[in-house]
């Protein structure tokens, strides 16, 4: 009978690995070179084997017996070595040291939001959480005493604007005063992030917060269209929830954005049946009564403008039920993520 | 707003399946959020953006159902009812608050229920049933969207209307039952003497329809939608009346509304008509010419899209449209003030195409006009890199806090700013400092039986009208434990500082500290934080009076904060290589013993001065107490490293330097060499 001396030789070196004591470097040797091992064996089928083979077999036989010699040798040192080794370390115990801390949920998820728009060109800018009526409102076509305002309910500080007599300074109530403020200290072409904290006065319960996060984004230039808008929030959307992901554009209202637009994904790839479809972000082409507030000449710039809740894109993305949980601190939440 | 399907039917037959209409609304822009089924009808629940109040009625969702499907829309007749014209009826003090008022009276009524029918409308879509005068008026509310008054005309003092500002002192008891107090903000709609309705929010009980009353003023009119709104929010009242004024309504309404109301009210009541007054003034909104680029939709939108499509789509609309040499001309309906220029109509079209028709591109981002200084966004990755390496979690808390807080807290000198229209006391104030947040979120995790803390949180103060990034650290509970270690420890301040210092590393900040006394800590365990000389933060040990305050036992807290702002302007991140001496290190280690109230700063400073330029470091190893040492004094261990990066050092000069050093402690500190 043929042997494969390739094969048989490959399967010996594994095999001295995995020798440890002394006793098995025994059968080791028993199983090769013993008076039943396979190198008598291949000696043995030296008998029946025709003329031609007979050489190949006599040197593959040869060869085995001189390698397990060798291995036995290499191990017999090691064997003797370990065997002196009273004390083994008991791997399976935990390592020692300080264990990593967790950031926030809120950090990571504004941090990959805000990265993954970095990685596509787009700068981040922080602007205050304390604003002027102009900046939250009217520079976003939001006029004083309008039934739009009601979605923008706001709190009021007790201190005056300095740059409009008699009007309180606020809370931002969305980050989009951040497009304001940056569209009046730069002309495009623009392309920005703005991340930040916004305050709402609503009632606290497992959906409400009167302080959350919010990503806004803008992007300026002479040539921008609705088309894009669509392009960038898909890629956007991609690269957070996963390639498999399903949009959907359903036109809604902004007073800063015309067209506008709120985003909604399809529930079925986050595992949640209840609603078919979540709304995740409104957008738009940038409203030209914008660019007018800020004084950009007219009809010059197109934009396409985005805001997100970061509390709500986590929710979605981690399955968490209640936003209490990232204000409450409980390091139990925490340390989950 | 709700929509009755059947209702709806009675106008257009959509020829769609409930779930079909409800999807072609929501593409549409006018968003179904639930659908009922009530009896043989369904009802779509709707969420109608404050743009759109033309679609806050059956016939105008019946129009815009008809431009979506291309199916039409059958509006209802209204057979014309002449009359007399009452010219002392109705008066109006100030057009601008009312530009169109049309009062009808009819006599001979008959108050009774109104039919079956009707009334199955009416409550399909959420509406109260009361009678058939007041029914018919909702009925119509519902159907055109124009708001609609009736009186009982024998119950207005002098038989005539006036709309007026109220009077200063003036009220009125609210169909709802509740007095409401006027003031010349408000407007109303009175009688010779009184208030009989707050204009376009609620009528009053004094001349409400009663089973009784023989002959009807209905009221049809325009009022201006800000002075509605501002009433609206002075009372505390809304309606569906003044849903739709503050919205703004279709001044075309003001006509078709009291037609078709007083056709309904003459079939059902069995009266007839005794006159009318019309005031129209000549405040009218003139509708804008739109001039719309057919190039301009292409570069909005990303796509073209065939001019006379868009022609059609407009007309179905309910626009006036016209095309000359690639320029479309549109005049929107009187319905519609929210469209006024060239993107508004391209918005129309958008929806019409339907917005997932539209492709996606990906744009092509230039490289932003803008430079912006990155650090302060780095400096607070840095920190957290460096924070959570030493096994601390970061902490996000909520910026307002309630002022008690602050009390309980032992911080009195920093008034944080108020929130003029909070909520709640919880919202009341905008921290001025971090450590009430933080000991609100121990305290709950010690609640939970959390107890070995270790937190941070870069969060802002807020303080005489302006913002500030601030940096928490706080630590509490049991030291990371090393199991091969045989104590358990708790921390204390060094642990405190430990971290710091990783902050102040990896920022490449050189900071200092001074005993200070601060009362929300303990005396003997606080500090400033020191940068170049100016104070940045403070740290130290939790006193234990604010601890019980709250409910925190058993165990010390060790915090700091510091600002952000602070350590950007100090830090400085280049570094120029020192080359490595090629030269051996001699290493001298020094045992003193020195009075307690010494501190070691002291010690390294005097080494510093003494050592000369080969010494290149000080090094602490230990400090300790014992049996050995004197009362009144500690036991310090450190060494000092000499070295030359241009020579090996000869013994005897390593001597001289270290044996001045260490003379100058013994003279300046009184230290003994152990």
């Amino acid at each position: 009978m043929p042997w494969n001396f390739q094969e048989i030789e490959a399967r010996i070196k594994t095999e001295v690995q995995t020798v440890g004591t002394p006793q098995e470097l025994e059968a080791f040797r028993l199983k090769y070179l013993g008076k039943k091992g396979l190198v008598h064996a291949v000696f043995a089928s030296l008998g029946q084997a025709a003329g031609q083979e007979k050489a190949a077999i006599g040197k593959g036989a040869n060869d085995l017996k001189k390698l397990v010699e060798e291995l036995i040798e290499a191990k017999a040192g090691w064997v003797k070595a370990a065997e002196k080794f009273e004390e083994r370390a008991d791997i399976s115990l935990p390592g020692a040291g300080q264990a990593l801390g967790h950031t926030h949920l809120l950090t990571q998820t504004m941090q990959e939001i805000t990265l993954i728009f970095e990685r596509m060109g787009f700068i981040t800018v922080e602007t205050p959480e304390i604003e002027t009526e102009f900046h939250n409102f009217t520079g976003l076509n939001i006029p004083v005493d309008h039934p739009s305002r009601d979605a923008f309910d706001t709190f009021y500080l007790d201190a005056e604007d300095p740059s409009a007599k008699g009007r309180r300074l606020l809370l931002r109530s969305h980050t989009s005063p951040g497009q304001v403020r940056i569209m009046k200290e730069h002309k495009p072409p623009l392309a920005v992030i703005v991340p930040g904290r916004v305050y709402r006065p609503d009632a606290v319960d497992a959906s409400h917060s009167f302080m959350f996060h919010q990503v806004e984004g803008l992007l300026v230039d002479e040539k921008v269209s609705f088309c894009e808008l669509k392009g960038l929030l898909q890629e956007f959307c991609r690269r957070f929830f996963g390639p498999k992901v399903v949009m959907r554009f359903r036109p809604h209202f902004f007073p800063f954005t015309e067209p506008s637009a709120e985003v909604d994904i399809d529930a079925g790839i986050l595992g949640i049946e209840r609603k078919k479809w979540l709304e995740i972000l409104g957008c738009g082409m940038v409203n030209p009564r914008v660019f007018e507030a800020v004084g950009y000449s007219k009809g010059k710039y197109k934009g396409l403008a985005f805001g997100m809740g970061v509390e709500r894109m986590a929710m979605l993305k981690y399955g968490i039920n209640d936003i209490r949980l990232f204000y409450e601190n409980d390091v139990r939440f925490l340390r989950q993520f | 707003m709700k929509l009755s399907l059947n209702w709806l039917k009675d106008y257009i037959d959509p020829k769609l399946s409930t779930d079909e209409l409800a999807e072609r609304l929501t593409m549409a822009g006018l968003e179904v959020e639930a659908v009922e089924a009530r009896g043989r009808d369904m009802v779509l629940e709707m969420e109608i953006t404050p743009n759109r109040p033309d679609c806050l009625s059956v016939l105008g969702l019946g129009r815009e159902i008809s431009a979506i499907t291309g199916r039409a829309l059958k509006c209802p007749k209204i057979r014309e009812h002449k009359t007399v014209t009452l010219k002392d009826l109705v008066r109006i003090e100030n057009k601008k608050d009312c530009c169109r008022y049309i009062a009808t009276l009819m006599r001979g009524a008959r108050i009774k229920d109104a039919p079956t029918e009707m009334k199955a409308r009416l409550e399909a879509m959420g509406i109260n049933v009361i009678n058939n005068a007041v029914d018919i008026t909702n009925f119509v509310l519902m159907e055109t969207g124009q708001p609609l008054h009736v009186f009982d005309y024998d119950k207005l003092s002098g038989g005539k209307i006036i709309v007026r500002r109220a009077r200063a002192g003036e009220s009125i008891i609210t169909l709802d039952g509740v007095e409401r107090k006027l003031d010349p903000e408000i407007l109303v709609v009175a009688d010779a003497e009184k208030p009989v309705a707050i204009a376009g929010i609620m009528g009053g009980q004094d001349a409400q329809i009663t089973a009784q009353t023989k002959n009807i003023l209905l009221e049809s009119a325009h009022f201006e939608m800000g002075i509605v709104r501002r009433a609206c929010r002075r009372l505390g009242l809304r309606s569906e009346s003044s849903y739709r004024f503050e919205r703004n309504v279709d001044l075309d309404g003001v006509l078709t509304g009291a037609g078709r109301a007083v056709d309904l009210l003459l079939q059902t009541t069995g009266g007839h008509l005794g006159g009318r007054a019309e005031i129209f003034s000549k405040t009218r909104i003139s509708r804008p010419k739109i001039k719309v680029r057919i190039s301009g939709v292409k570069e909005l939108l990303g796509i073209e899209v065939a001019p006379a499509k868009v022609k059609g789509w407009l007309v179905q609309l309910g626009f006036k449209a016209a095309i000359k040499a690639g320029i479309l001309t549109v005049v929107p309906p009187s319905n519609r003030a929210d469209v006024a220029q060239e993107a508004d109509v391209i918005e129309e079209v958008a929806r019409m195409v339907g917005f997932d028709r539209l492709p996606a591109q990906i744009p092509v981002i230039k490289s932003a006009n803008i430079t912006v200084d990155a650090r302060p966004r780095e400096i607070k990755t840095d920190i957290r890199r460096a924070l959570t390496a030493a096994g601390m979690d970061e902490i996000i808390t909520l910026s307002m806090i309630n002022a008690a807080t602050l009390v309980k807290t032992n911080i009195t000198q920093m008034p944080g700013i108020k929130i003029f229209n909070p909520l709640s006391q919880d919202q009341e104030l905008m921290r001025p400092v971090l450590l009430p947040s933080f000991l609100q979120v121990a305290a709950t995790n010690m609640n939970r039986g959390q107890k070995n803390l270790r937190f941070f949180e870069i969060g802002k103060t807020y303080f005489q009208g302006k913002e500030r990034d601030a940096l928490g650290v706080f630590l509490t509970g049991r030291r990371t434990h090393d199991w091969r270690a045989s104590e358990k420890e708790q921390v204390d301040i060094f642990d405190l500082k430990g971290a710091l210092e990783r902050v102040f590393q990896i920022t490449g900040t050189g900071a200092g500290y001074e005993d200070v006394a601060i009362p929300a800590f303990d005396p003997g365990c606080a500090a400033y934080i020191a940068v170049n000389g100016k104070q940045i933060g403070i740290m130290g040990r939790v006193n234990r009076s604010v601890l019980n305050n709250w409910d925190i036992k058993h165990q010390d807290i060790y915090f700091a904060a510091l600002f952000l702002d602070e350590i950007l302007s100090a830090s400085h991140k280049a570094v120029r290589y020192e080359p490595i001496s090629e030269f051996p290190a001699i290493v001298r280690d020094v045992s003193l013993a020195v009075d307690k109230s010494v501190p070691y700063k002291k010690i390294e400073d005097i080494c510093r001065q003494q050592g000369g330029e080969i010494l290149k470091s000080v090094q602490f190893i230990e400090q300790y107490s014992g049996d050995k040492i004197q009362p009144g004094c500690k036991g310090i261990v450190f060494s000092c490293r000499y070295q030359s990066s241009s020579r090996t050092l000869r013994e005897d000069e390593v001597t001289q330097a270290h044996e001045r050093l260490v003379q100058a402690l013994s003279r300046d500190l009184n230290a003994v060499r152990r």
